[in-house]
């Protein structure tokens, strides 16, 4: 089973995406800052890294090239409310920027294309 | 504001620095490549820093990394020239250990691990230079035909001699400069169209719209068989998908191939600094139009004494003392003092290196500050040398600082 991080700050939709995801039948395992985040890649034998951007104390932008640096080959979605990310360079070492939507379409979709 | 204004204002420079230099051992064993005496009295990254300050250049980034306070001394010491208050610098980036813990792996890793410093700057071209190399460049002309060409990435290019091409990238290009094939050091280098002796080689000099430099090091980070390399990789990887353009490094007025050299081994390092002498020198280090800057640095005037002195073809700097001796097609820099009756010929003497009196030194280069005893002799028996010192396959006798010489 595919196994994919959830890092969120925000409960509600870290929940929401920890559902969804299960009824597509992957094991997902849940960060609520950048910090733990970062220990789980070490430490937890990932796919896929789902991140979000605006969180408290180290950003997703931050976190991203450091989760790379610990695990070649990770696969990462930056999922956010905001467009203007994506014009940072930072955001280009993702595999995938998805705009946060109630509606899971687009990020169950490009989890899948990833995975695939 | 002028279009050359703008151009420089959108332009990032990296100067690559961080390599280990290791077939140049053992000048590079406590220095880094670019650090290391050249020309009597500058440092081989005066060359490159050099063109950046002639093309109007003056805000540089230098990755270092191995030996890279030998080169922030020189910098320091040589380079401190530029005015952050008004937008100028030159920053010294060891790998920063923030976002990967790890050194950079090679060339295209370096700017991988420094993207921060991309987005910081958000350039719309980045120039990408080495700081190994002897050549005087305008980085601008090329600039102006990398945005002519509306290129993804420009590669400057000179003809080299195909028997010493597969030390280099060879390119391959089609008759509008488009770059159709490149090859990294192939065995058996592939001839210029209609010039079947030369090679159309890659100088290591690159200019890419600053968004395809980021997409393609994010790509090439992201591949574990990369070896990281803009030679290897990234060059090979943009071929066919990109538009990659090759500038011809030659002269404006008469088409010539311009002076180019990769000091890559000691041989190479040898032979560019006879390419300094003679009444015509294939580089002109008094050349007013392109001056190359050197460490400016308070000593005396140098001082020949005695009635028989014979010097010639020979490059002395500031505050060397020559007795009665014979110096011949050689490097003296700073400080270095030859005591009477000695010869010397063919020699880079660094800083403050002392030949003592009646000494013979032929075809070699000696570190900062070695005495060489009295009546001592370097470069007149090889097997002799080559068990104290390095000898070259060229037969070019290296001398280190840490060595002491006994008289005898």
């Amino acid at each position: 089973m595919k196994r994919i991080l959830v890092v969120d700050d925000d409960d509600a939709i870290r929940m929401l995406i920890e559902m969804e995801l299960i009824d597509e039948g992957y094991q997902i395992l849940t960060a609520s800052n950048a910090q733990d985040a970062l220990k789980m890649v070490e430490s937890e034998d990932l796919d896929l890294v789902i991140l979000d951007i605006r969180m408290p104390g180290m950003d997703g932008l931050e976190a991203l090239p450091r989760m790379l640096g610990l695990k070649e080959g990770l696969k990462v979605i930056l999922n956010t409310a905001y467009s203007q990310y994506q014009e940072s360079f930072m955001s280009w070492a993702a595999d995938a920027y998805v705009i946060k939507s109630a509606d899971l379409t687009e990020l169950k979709a490009k989890v899948k294309e990833l995975l695939a | 504001m002028s279009m050359a204004f703008e151009r420089l204002k959108s332009l990032t420079t990296i100067i690559m620095a961080g390599g280990r230099g290791e077939r140049l051992f053992p000048l590079t064993r406590d220095k880094a490549k670019p650090a290391i005496v050249f020309g009597a009295r500058y440092r081989i990254i005066d060359f490159t820093l050099s063109n950046c300050l002639n093309s109007g250049i003056r805000r540089i980034y230098v990755l270092s990394q191995y030996g890279s306070l030998s080169l922030d001394i020189h910098l320091r010491l040589t380079w401190d020239i530029f005015r952050p208050d008004l937008g100028e610098f030159i920053y010294s980036v060891p790998p920063q250990q923030i976002t990967v813990n790890r050194w950079y792996r090679g060339t295209a890793d370096s700017i991988y691990q420094n993207l921060n410093l991309l987005e910081f700057e958000r350039p719309r071209q980045v120039l990408i230079l080495s700081g190994d190399h002897v050549y005087r460049m305008d980085y601008l002309a090329m600039l102006d035909y990398h945005l002519t060409k509306d290129a993804d990435m420009t590669v400057a290019a000179v003809p080299a001699p195909r028997r010493e091409a597969s030390a280099f990238g060879i390119l391959h290009v089609d008759e509008t400069g488009q770059v159709i094939d490149f090859l990294e050091k192939p065995a058996d280098p592939p001839a210029m169209p209609g010039n079947p002796d030369f090679s159309l080689v890659s100088m290591g000099v690159y200019i890419f719209k600053a968004e395809v430099l980021v997409q393609e090091v994010i790509a090439d980070a992201k591949n574990l068989d990369s070896q990281h390399d803009f030679g290897r990789n990234i060059i090979p990887q943009m071929v066919g998908r990109k538009k990659v353009f090759a500038y011809p490094f030659r002269d404006q007025a008469t088409g010539e191939p311009q002076y180019w050299r990769d000091i890559g081994r000691l041989d190479a390092y040898f032979a560019a600094h006879q390419d300094l002498l003679g009444p015509r020198p294939a580089f002109d280090l008094f050349d007013r139009q392109w001056p190359i800057r050197g460490h400016v640095m308070s000593t005396p005037p140098a001082r020949f004494s005695g009635s028989s002195i014979e010097i010639s073809n020979s490059l002395i700097a500031e505050g060397c003392v020559l007795e009665e001796v014979r110096v011949t097609n050689s490097f003296l820099s700073p400080g270095v003092r030859v005591g009477a009756g000695a010869q010397v010929e063919e020699a880079i003497l660094w800083d403050k290196v002392q030949i003592g009196p009646g000494a013979k030194v032929r075809r070699a280069v000696i570190e900062d500050g070695v005495v060489v005893p009295p009546s001592f002799t370097i470069g007149y028996d090889r097997e002799a040398d080559a068990q104290l010192f390095t000898v070259t396959e060229g037969g070019v006798v290296i001398v280190p600082s840490n060595v002491r010489l006994a008289e005898g």
